[in-house]
């Protein structure tokens, strides 16, 4: 029989360092925001002749915009992102590259202004906000035969906060590191995780609520760890079925939706180790009252009762 | 096999044979809906939201009122152009959303929204001497007064193209020049055309000026009087239309000579002069030619832009929020995602059979059931289905499997306790319902609160269409997991099959 609890100090050790790494990371580089969280125009330009980065590069900034972000897509194609442009302004892009670089077609243009991109970000806060306390209050609600019902809502949280710092921690090392941006599908894909996360960690919960009505194992440490060995099959198996075709949809749909695929695999993996390791083991933490135990010569706590 | 259960699979294999007749073939039709409704970043096409810009002492009522007005001008315009299925829908109190699937030219299309389309008839100010007024007269004088202080409105000065070069209004201390938006406009500027006419409303005996609301018809023809055809917009005025115009035109022939700035009839739209041609006859009866410097897709553009009535109130420039995705990147997006969800569910049902045998291979029809369900209500609901949308059907059909998981998972264990094949089946049913209703109310939980954040958002309507896909998909898994899969497990445990335990991955015993 495995001991998952018992090792709960290593999880929170774990999970404590990637969440810092990333905290770290979010404060001094913070997340790079696409434009529909900072306004701007990103304007897509196939050309039928093959050009060199460099010369695009140079045209663009010959234009005067030396700040537009330029990225090769693939051969002859170029992704163009700058402050929020006027039609005029783009057609003299237009016009004035057609003439360096010869015929090109407009694959894709998208433009936001600072007012609607303002609101993007504050209705996506809010809609993350919005979902903890809903899942905090269902939680709650779903657990409220158990005593302490709350304990579940909110370590069904925690796990999920969890989860949502280690997709931001990755996406802002990301950003530094390879230059991906924020952008709608990424908060979409928060939510999902947030949504799956919870999902798993209801299931283990579930057993632990049913195996503590029937009143099997001798303390609530043993009861939850043999909840979680109990459900560990379905967990993992769940994890890689949904894993799968996230693996598929990112071969296959790939640079479009990215950012997407991206969080959602973080997630996933995030969501399973903190609904096993983090949020069961929070549950034995604060039922214990083991909050001041954390750290030095942690000897493996075995219940008396 | 029990009568209940046969009933089951019987009722299951109607829906299915329902289900795969509604989405086979994929663009037919059936019951009225003729293939998947796509996305824009599907199959192309453009995505504005604008910001009406409505007079500053408009009431809410009023707001209300030119917001409706706007959306059926703009709808009209639209569906002269043949788009599929465009929304035009407000946003919020003062916003408007287009989407025109399908159709690219986002600079088309733009104008085609944008142009207020207000049409009025114009005529040249007359001093007291019945002389035309020019932009000199007024500048030289340094006047304070209009010439004909009988017409209070706004005078138009326009350059050599037509485009206006400043506004005279009045004032509360006299008159002033100012631009479009409403600021002075500089001397300079104002010195360089001395020569420009000042034009003021047309009216009527009864003083009523002619603009566009006296329409009937319009449309494109081709005025052959010249060497060669020219593109012309042909209008029908409506009976009363008929009457001022003609008051109008007798007014206008006995005031000057042919060729006179006194005979000529200013033609403009949304301020700009299009033309200003002589009036040649006293009496029109009823309808016109507008002339101007057109090609002939301009003269649809602006024959559509008439008929189809001016908007209320102008949009603010640039729109908030422009989108255009061209059609063969949608193309694109399409194959890559149909790729995605045969790969993914057949690497899930692949992994569901080597794991669980038997109940795995169950499963894994059902899965195919679920798949064909879900795609049959998009279709006919219809669900617009956008890249997000596709992912959201793709990451629940892995999602999907996770009821049938929590299932198999419960009846292994009731198997190792000991109990029979039947009753470890019906147990694994029953003691997993808790925990799918629970799991899966926390994702609905997520779905409701992204499909409001898709509906406030501007830009938001892949963030909608993946919480409508993940949501129906979230509900029919439930009803396939439980539903179909149990029936068929019970048409094998009770058969000669259920004897080989290998079958199951029963490691009966083995803890």
């Amino acid at each position: 029989m495995f001991d998952i609890i018992g090792k709960r100090f290593w999880f929170f050790l774990i999970s404590g360092v990637i969440i810092l790494i990333g905290i770290i990371s979010l404060a001094t580089v913070g997340l790079p925001r696409g434009i529909e969280f900072s306004s701007g125009s990103i304007l897509t330009l196939s050309f039928e002749q093959p050009a060199e980065h460099d010369d695009f590069k140079q045209a663009i900034s010959d234009l005067g915009y030396p700040d537009a972000i330029i990225q090769q897509i693939r051969e002859g194609e170029f992704l163009i992102r700058t402050q929020e442009l006027s039609d005029e302004e783009k057609t003299r892009i237009e016009d004035t590259l057609a003439g360096r670089f010869g015929q090109l077609s407009e694959a894709q243009f998208s433009s936001v202004s600072p007012m609607i991109a303002s609101e993007t970000t504050s209705d996506a806060i809010i809609a993350v906000i919005v979902s903890a306390i809903g899942i905090l209050f269902y939680v709650t609600w779903a657990f409220r035969r158990m005593p302490k019902p709350l304990h579940y809502g909110t370590c069904a949280i925690v796990a999920l906060v969890h989860d949502a710092l280690i997709a931001l921690g990755v996406f802002s090392i990301l950003g530094a590191i390879l230059g991906w941006e924020i952008n709608l599908m990424f908060i979409t894909g928060v939510l999902a995780v947030i949504g799956y996360s919870v999902n798993n960690t209801v299931v283990i919960f579930d057993r632990i609520r049913e195996n503590l009505t029937r009143g099997i194992g001798a303390s609530f440490e043993m009861v939850v760890n043999n909840s979680l060995v109990e459900t560990l099959s379905r967990s993992v198996n769940t994890s890689l079925t949904t894993l799968v075709v996230v693996l598929a949809l990112l071969l296959f749909v790939g640079a479009s939706i990215q950012n997407f695929v991206v969080v959602l695999i973080i997630g996933i993996i995030a969501g399973t180790f903190s609904s096993i390791c983090i949020a069961p083991s929070l549950l034995v933490v604060w039922d214990q009252g083991e909050w001041g135990r954390f750290i030095p010569q942690y000897k493996p706590f075995r219940a008396k009762d | 096999m029990t009568t209940k259960n046969a009933i089951a699979l019987a009722v299951i294999l109607i829906i299915f044979g329902l289900a795969a007749w509604i989405i086979l073939p994929i663009d037919g039709e059936r019951f009225g809906r003729q293939g998947m409704q796509l996305g824009l970043d599907l199959v192309g096409g453009v995505h504005l939201v604008y910001q009406a810009d409505f007079p500053e002492d408009a009431t809410p009522e009023e707001q209300r009122a030119d917001m409706n007005r706007a959306l059926l001008t703009i709808e009209r315009r639209i569906d002269q152009y043949g788009v599929t299925e465009p929304i035009i829908q407000q946003v919020g109190s003062d916003r408007i959303l287009v989407q025109l699937p399908g159709f690219t030219d986002i600079d088309a299309a733009k104008r085609l929204v944008e142009q207020t389309g207000f049409l009025e008839f114009r005529e040249v100010e007359l001093n007291a001497n019945g002389e035309p007024v020019y932009l000199g007269g007024y500048l030289a004088e340094s006047r304070n007064q209009f010439y004909n202080a009988t017409e209070p409105e706004d005078r138009i000065f326009v350059d050599e193209d037509g485009i206006p070069i400043a506004f005279l209004v009045k004032t509360d201390d006299g008159i002033a020049f100012v631009d479009v938006e409403g600021n002075p406009v500089a001397q300079e500027k104002l010195q360089e055309y001395p020569m420009a006419l000042s034009w003021i409303p047309a009216r009527s005996d009864g003083g009523t000026h002619l603009t566009g609301e006296y329409l009937a018809d319009s449309f494109p023809s081709l005025d052959q009087s010249g060497i060669a055809p020219k593109p012309v917009v042909s209008i029908q005025w409506s009976s009363e239309g008929g009457v001022y115009f003609d008051q109008i035109a007798k007014r206008l022939y006995n005031s000057g000579e042919y060729g006179t700035p006194q005979r000529a009839l200013g033609i403009f739209v949304d301020s700009t002069l299009l033309s200003a041609p002589q009036i040649l006859q006293p009496e029109y009866g009823g309808s016109g030619i507008i002339e101007g410097n057109f090609t002939r897709e301009e003269a649809a553009e602006l024959a559509n832009m008439l008929k189809s009535g001016a908007l209320p109130m102008p949009l603010k420039q640039p729109p908030l929020y422009q989108e255009k995705v061209s059609a063969t990147l949608g193309a694109d997006f399409i194959e890559m995602s149909v790729m995605a969800g045969i790969i993914g569910i057949v690497l899930v049902m692949l992994f569901m059979i080597a794991y669980y045998r038997l109940p795995g291979l169950l499963a894994s029809l059902a899965l195919i059931f679920y798949g064909v369900l879900v795609l049959a209500i998009f279709k006919l609901w219809p669900v617009t289905l956008s890249l997000a949308g596709l992912g959201g059907f793709i990451l629940s059909i892995g999602m999907a499997v996770d009821a049938n998981v929590l299932i198999f998972e419960r009846m292994k264990e009731e198997l190792r306790m000991g109990r029979t094949l039947g009753a470890a089946v019906e147990a694994g049913f029953n003691r997993a319902w808790s925990a799918i209703r629970d799991s899966n109310i926390t994702t609905i939980i997520v779905c409701v609160i992204l499909f409001w954040m898709g509906s406030v958002l501007v830009a938001g309507t892949p963030v909608k269409g993946f919480a409508w896909t993940l949501g129906i998909g979230v509900i029919i898994s439930m009803f396939t997991a439980i539903v179909v899969t149990r029936t068929l497990l019970r048409l094998f445990i009770h058969g000669p099959l259920s004897r080989h335990t290998a079958l199951f991955n029963i490691d009966r015993g083995k803890k």
